[in-house]
C-alpha cells in the first residue's frame, strides 16, 4: 500500500523515483499543499480507497506511512 | 450624492455608521470578532490621527497584512481622511513590497506583519492599535469623497517583471455595487458572506462593501484554516454562510468531500464564483449537491473594479455549451467583442473582450505606455473603456471565456503573468533560461511548471531542487507565483524564431 501511495505522490509532485520515501515529511518537503492533497484522494478514490477529507487532519497525512496507516 | 439611484462611497460610509448604532458583528476572524461599533470608532480614530499626523500630504497609504481585523478599519479611515489605500497581502515578500514602496511613496506604511522595512514612514502593529483604540473623537472628522478620488491600489503580477498597481476610483466602486446588487440582493435578515479572499485582491471588495455595507457578517477563512481540510469543514459548518463569494478552487478543495452539501451549509442561498474558470464539472457537482441554491458565475478584470458580468448557471445552460458562460453584463457596463483592427464583431465570432463603463479604473500607476494601450474612449457611450486581454465570444447576450491573448494566467483567482515568474527565476544563481507553463485540471490552470536550463549541473535530486528553488523564489515574488514543479532540462525545444516552443514543452507536462 505505502509503495502505491509513493507512486501517487511522485506523480503529483514530480520528485524522482526512490526520492519519497516511507517517512518522508510530506508538506514539510513540499510535496503536498492544500491542492496537492485533493489530487491524492482523488487519486485514491480512482484506486478504490476512501479518505473523507472533511475528517483529516494534515498530521494523518503527514507521511506515506501513516496515510497507508490510515487506509488500512 | 447618488446618480441614477447609485449609491456612492459616501453613503456606503454612512450606512457603516447607522449599523454602529446597533450591536451587530461586523467580522469574525478566527477567535476574534469586531462589531460594527468597533469598526466605526476606530476608522474614525485612524482618519483622524492620519489629518492630525500627515496635514496636507495627500499620497496612499500603504497597508501590509492579510485579512486581520484592523485592516477594514484602516481602509475607511484613510477614505475618512481623503487618501486611498493600498493592501498589499503578507504573501508579497519583502523585496516585491520595497519595489511597490519605491514606486508608490505612500504617505504612511501600516505593517501589520513585521515586515522589517527599515523607514521612517512605517507604523507597527503595537502602534497602530493605540491610535485605533484612542476614543477621545467618536465622531468621523468632516470629509467628503469625490467619485474621481483614488480609493485604493491593487497590485497585480506584471509582465515585466514588476507588480503594477492598478488604481481604483470611489466612482468605480459605486459602479460596483450598483452592477451587483440585483445579483448579491437578499431578503434575510442578519446575512452572512464568507471573507475567503486576502484584502489585497478584489474579490475582496465584495465582501468589504457590498457585505458590510448591508449589515452583513463577514465570515473570515484565515490562511491556517484554508490549507487544513479538517479546520476548513469545521469553520464551513460554524459560518452560518448565506452568500458564498470565492474563486472555484475553494469548492475544489471542498467537493471531493461528501459532506459538502444542504446540511454542511443550510443557510446558503447563493454561491457567487469568480477570479478564475469555473469548469462544467464543478457546475454539476454544485447543482447536485446544492439543488436548491443558485449558483452565479461571475467575471471582472481588477480594472474593471471585481466583476461586470454574471450568470446564473442552470443545467439547461450547461446543457447550450461548449462551456460554462462568464454572462451578462451589468446594466451600467458595456461589453462588447474586438477583431484584431479593433472592429465590433458579430455574435459568436471570437475576439478581445472589450469594457466600457464607470466601473473602469483611471490606469496604472505610472505606467503610461501601458495605460495608453489598455485604456481609450468608448465612442458609442462616451465612457471609458478598457481591453480585457480575455479572448471571448457572446452567445445569445452572453459572453463566453475562452482564452487569453498574452501569457497571462489566474491560479486560483490570482493573476500571474508567466513573464513575470520567467523573469524573477532567471535572477536567481546558477538558471541560464526559463520557461513557466500552467498546468490544467477539467481544462481550468491549477498550478504551474517551471522548466530551467541550468548553467551547470546541481547535482540535486528533483525534489530538492525544486525545494531550494521554490525558497529562493520566494524571496522574489508573493507565494501564489511560484511554480508548484520546477523541472531541469537539458536543452529548450526552440521554435523558428529562435523563442523556446511552449507548445513542445506542454507536450511534457
Amino acid at each position: 500500500m505505502t509503495d502505491k501511495i509513493i507512486d501517487i505522490l511522485t506523480d503529483i509532485s514530480g520528485a524522482d523515483e526512490g526520492e519519497i520515501l516511507a517517512d518522508t515529511e510530506l508538506f514539510e518537503e513540499g510535496v503536498l499543499d492544500s491542492f496537492g492533497l485533493v489530487q491524492l484522494v482523488v487519486a485514491l478514490e480512482g484506486e478504490g480507497y476512501k479518505l473523507d477529507l472533511a475528517e483529516l487532519d494534515r498530521s494523518q497525512v503527514s507521511t506515506p506511512a501513516k496515510i497507508a496507516q490510515l487506509l488500512q | 450624492m447618488s446618480a441614477g439611484g447609485r449609491e456612492s462611497i459616501m453613503q456606503f460610509l454612512e450606512k457603516l455608521a447607522a449599523w454602529a448604532q446597533t450591536d451587530r458583528t461586523a467580522i469574525v476572524y478566527g477567535e476574534e470578532r469586531l462589531r460594527y461599533a468597533e469598526l466605526e470608532a476606530r476608522s474614525n480614530a485612524f482618519a483622524h490621527w492620519l489629518l492630525r499626523t500627515l496635514g496636507d500630504d495627500r499620497s496612499p497609504v500603504l497597508l501590509y497584512g492579510h485579512k486581520e481585523l484592523a485592516l477594514p478599519a484602516c481602509m475607511f479611515g484613510a477614505l475618512k481622511a481623503g487618501r486611498g489605500y493600498v493592501p498589499v497581502d503578507t504573501s508579497f515578500p519583502p523585496e516585491r513590497v520595497r519595489q511597490i514602496v519605491e514606486e508608490l511613496r505612500p504617505a504612511l506604511i501600516v505593517d501589520l506583519c513585521g515586515l522589517g522595512l527599515e523607514d521612517g514612514r512605517v507604523l507597527s502593529a503595537g502602534e497602530l492599535e493605540e491610535i485605533l483604540h484612542a476614543d477621545s473623537e467618536p465622531v468621523p472628522p468632516s470629509f467628503w469623497i469625490r467619485p474621481e478620488q483614488a480609493a485604493y491600489i491593487l497590485f497585480t503580477s506584471g509582465s515585466t517583471g514588476r507588480a503594477k498597481g492598478v488604481q481604483v476610483s470611489a466612482g468605480n466602486i459605486a459602479a460596483f455595487l450598483e452592477g451587483v446588487a440585483p445579483w448579491f440582493d437578499s431578503e434575510t435578515e442578519n446575512g452572512v458572506i464568507l471573507n475567503e479572499i486576502s484584502y489585497s485582491f478584489d474579490v475582496s471588495v465584495c465582501a468589504l462593501y457590498y457585505g458590510l455595507g448591508h449589515g452583513m457578517l463577514l465570515y473570515t477563512l484565515d490562511r491556517q484554516t484554508l490549507s487544513d481540510p479538517k479546520r476548513l469543514f469545521e469553520a464551513l459548518a460554524a459560518s452560518g454562510v448565506t452568500l458564498w463569494v470565492s474563486t472555484p478552487s475553494l469548492a475544489e478543495l471542498c467537493v471531493p468531500s461528501e459532506r459538502f452539501s444542504r446540511a454542511l451549509l443550510p443557510r446558503v442561498e447563493r454561491f457567487v464564483f469568480c477570479g478564475e474558470v469555473l469548469t462544467e464539472k464543478l457546475s454539476r457537482q454544485m447543482l447536485e449537491r446544492f439543488p436548491d441554491v443558485q449558483l452565479i458565475n461571475a467575471y471582472g478584470p481588477t480594472e474593471a473594479t471585481v466583476l461586470v458580468t454574471a450568470a446564473r448557471v442552470t443545467e439547461e445552460l450547461l446543457a447550450e455549451g461548449p462551456s460554462v458562460p462568464i454572462g451578462a453584463p451589468f446594466s451600467p457596463v458595456r461589453a462588447w467583442i474586438a477583431g484584431p483592427e479593433g472592429e465590433e464583431l458579430p455574435e459568436g465570432e471570437e475576439g478581445e473582450l472589450l469594457l466600457a463603463g464607470d466601473c473602469v479604473s483611471p490606469g496604472y500607476l505610472f505606467r503610461p505606455e501601458l495605460n495608453a494601450r489598455a485604456f481609450f474612449t468608448d465612442p458609442v457611450s462616451g465612457k471609458r473603456g478598457y481591453r480585457t486581454g480575455d479572448l471571448c465570444f457572446i452567445k445569445n447576450g452572453l459572453v463566453y471565456y475562452c482564452g487569453r491573448l498574452d501569457g497571462q494566467v489566474k491560479l486560483n483567482g490570482f493573476r500571474v503573468e508567466l513573464e513575470d515568474v520567467e523573469n524573477n527565476l532567471v535572477k536567481l544563481p546558477n538558471i541560464a533560461r526559463a520557461a513557466v507553463l500552467p498546468v490544467l485540471t477539467d481544462g481550468k490552470p491549477s498550478s504551474l511548471t517551471a522548466f530551467v536550463l541550468l548553467e551547470a549541473p546541481d547535482g540535486l535530486s528533483s525534489l530538492k531542487r525544486t525545494q531550494r528553488l521554490r525558497a529562493a523564489l520566494g524571496e522574489l515574488v508573493p507565494s501564489y507565483m511560484i511554480p508548484r514543479r520546477i523541472v531541469a532540462v537539458d536543452a529548450f525545444p526552440l521554435n523558428t524564431n529562435g523563442k523556446i516552443d511552449k507548445k513542445a514543452l506542454a507536450a511534457l507536462l
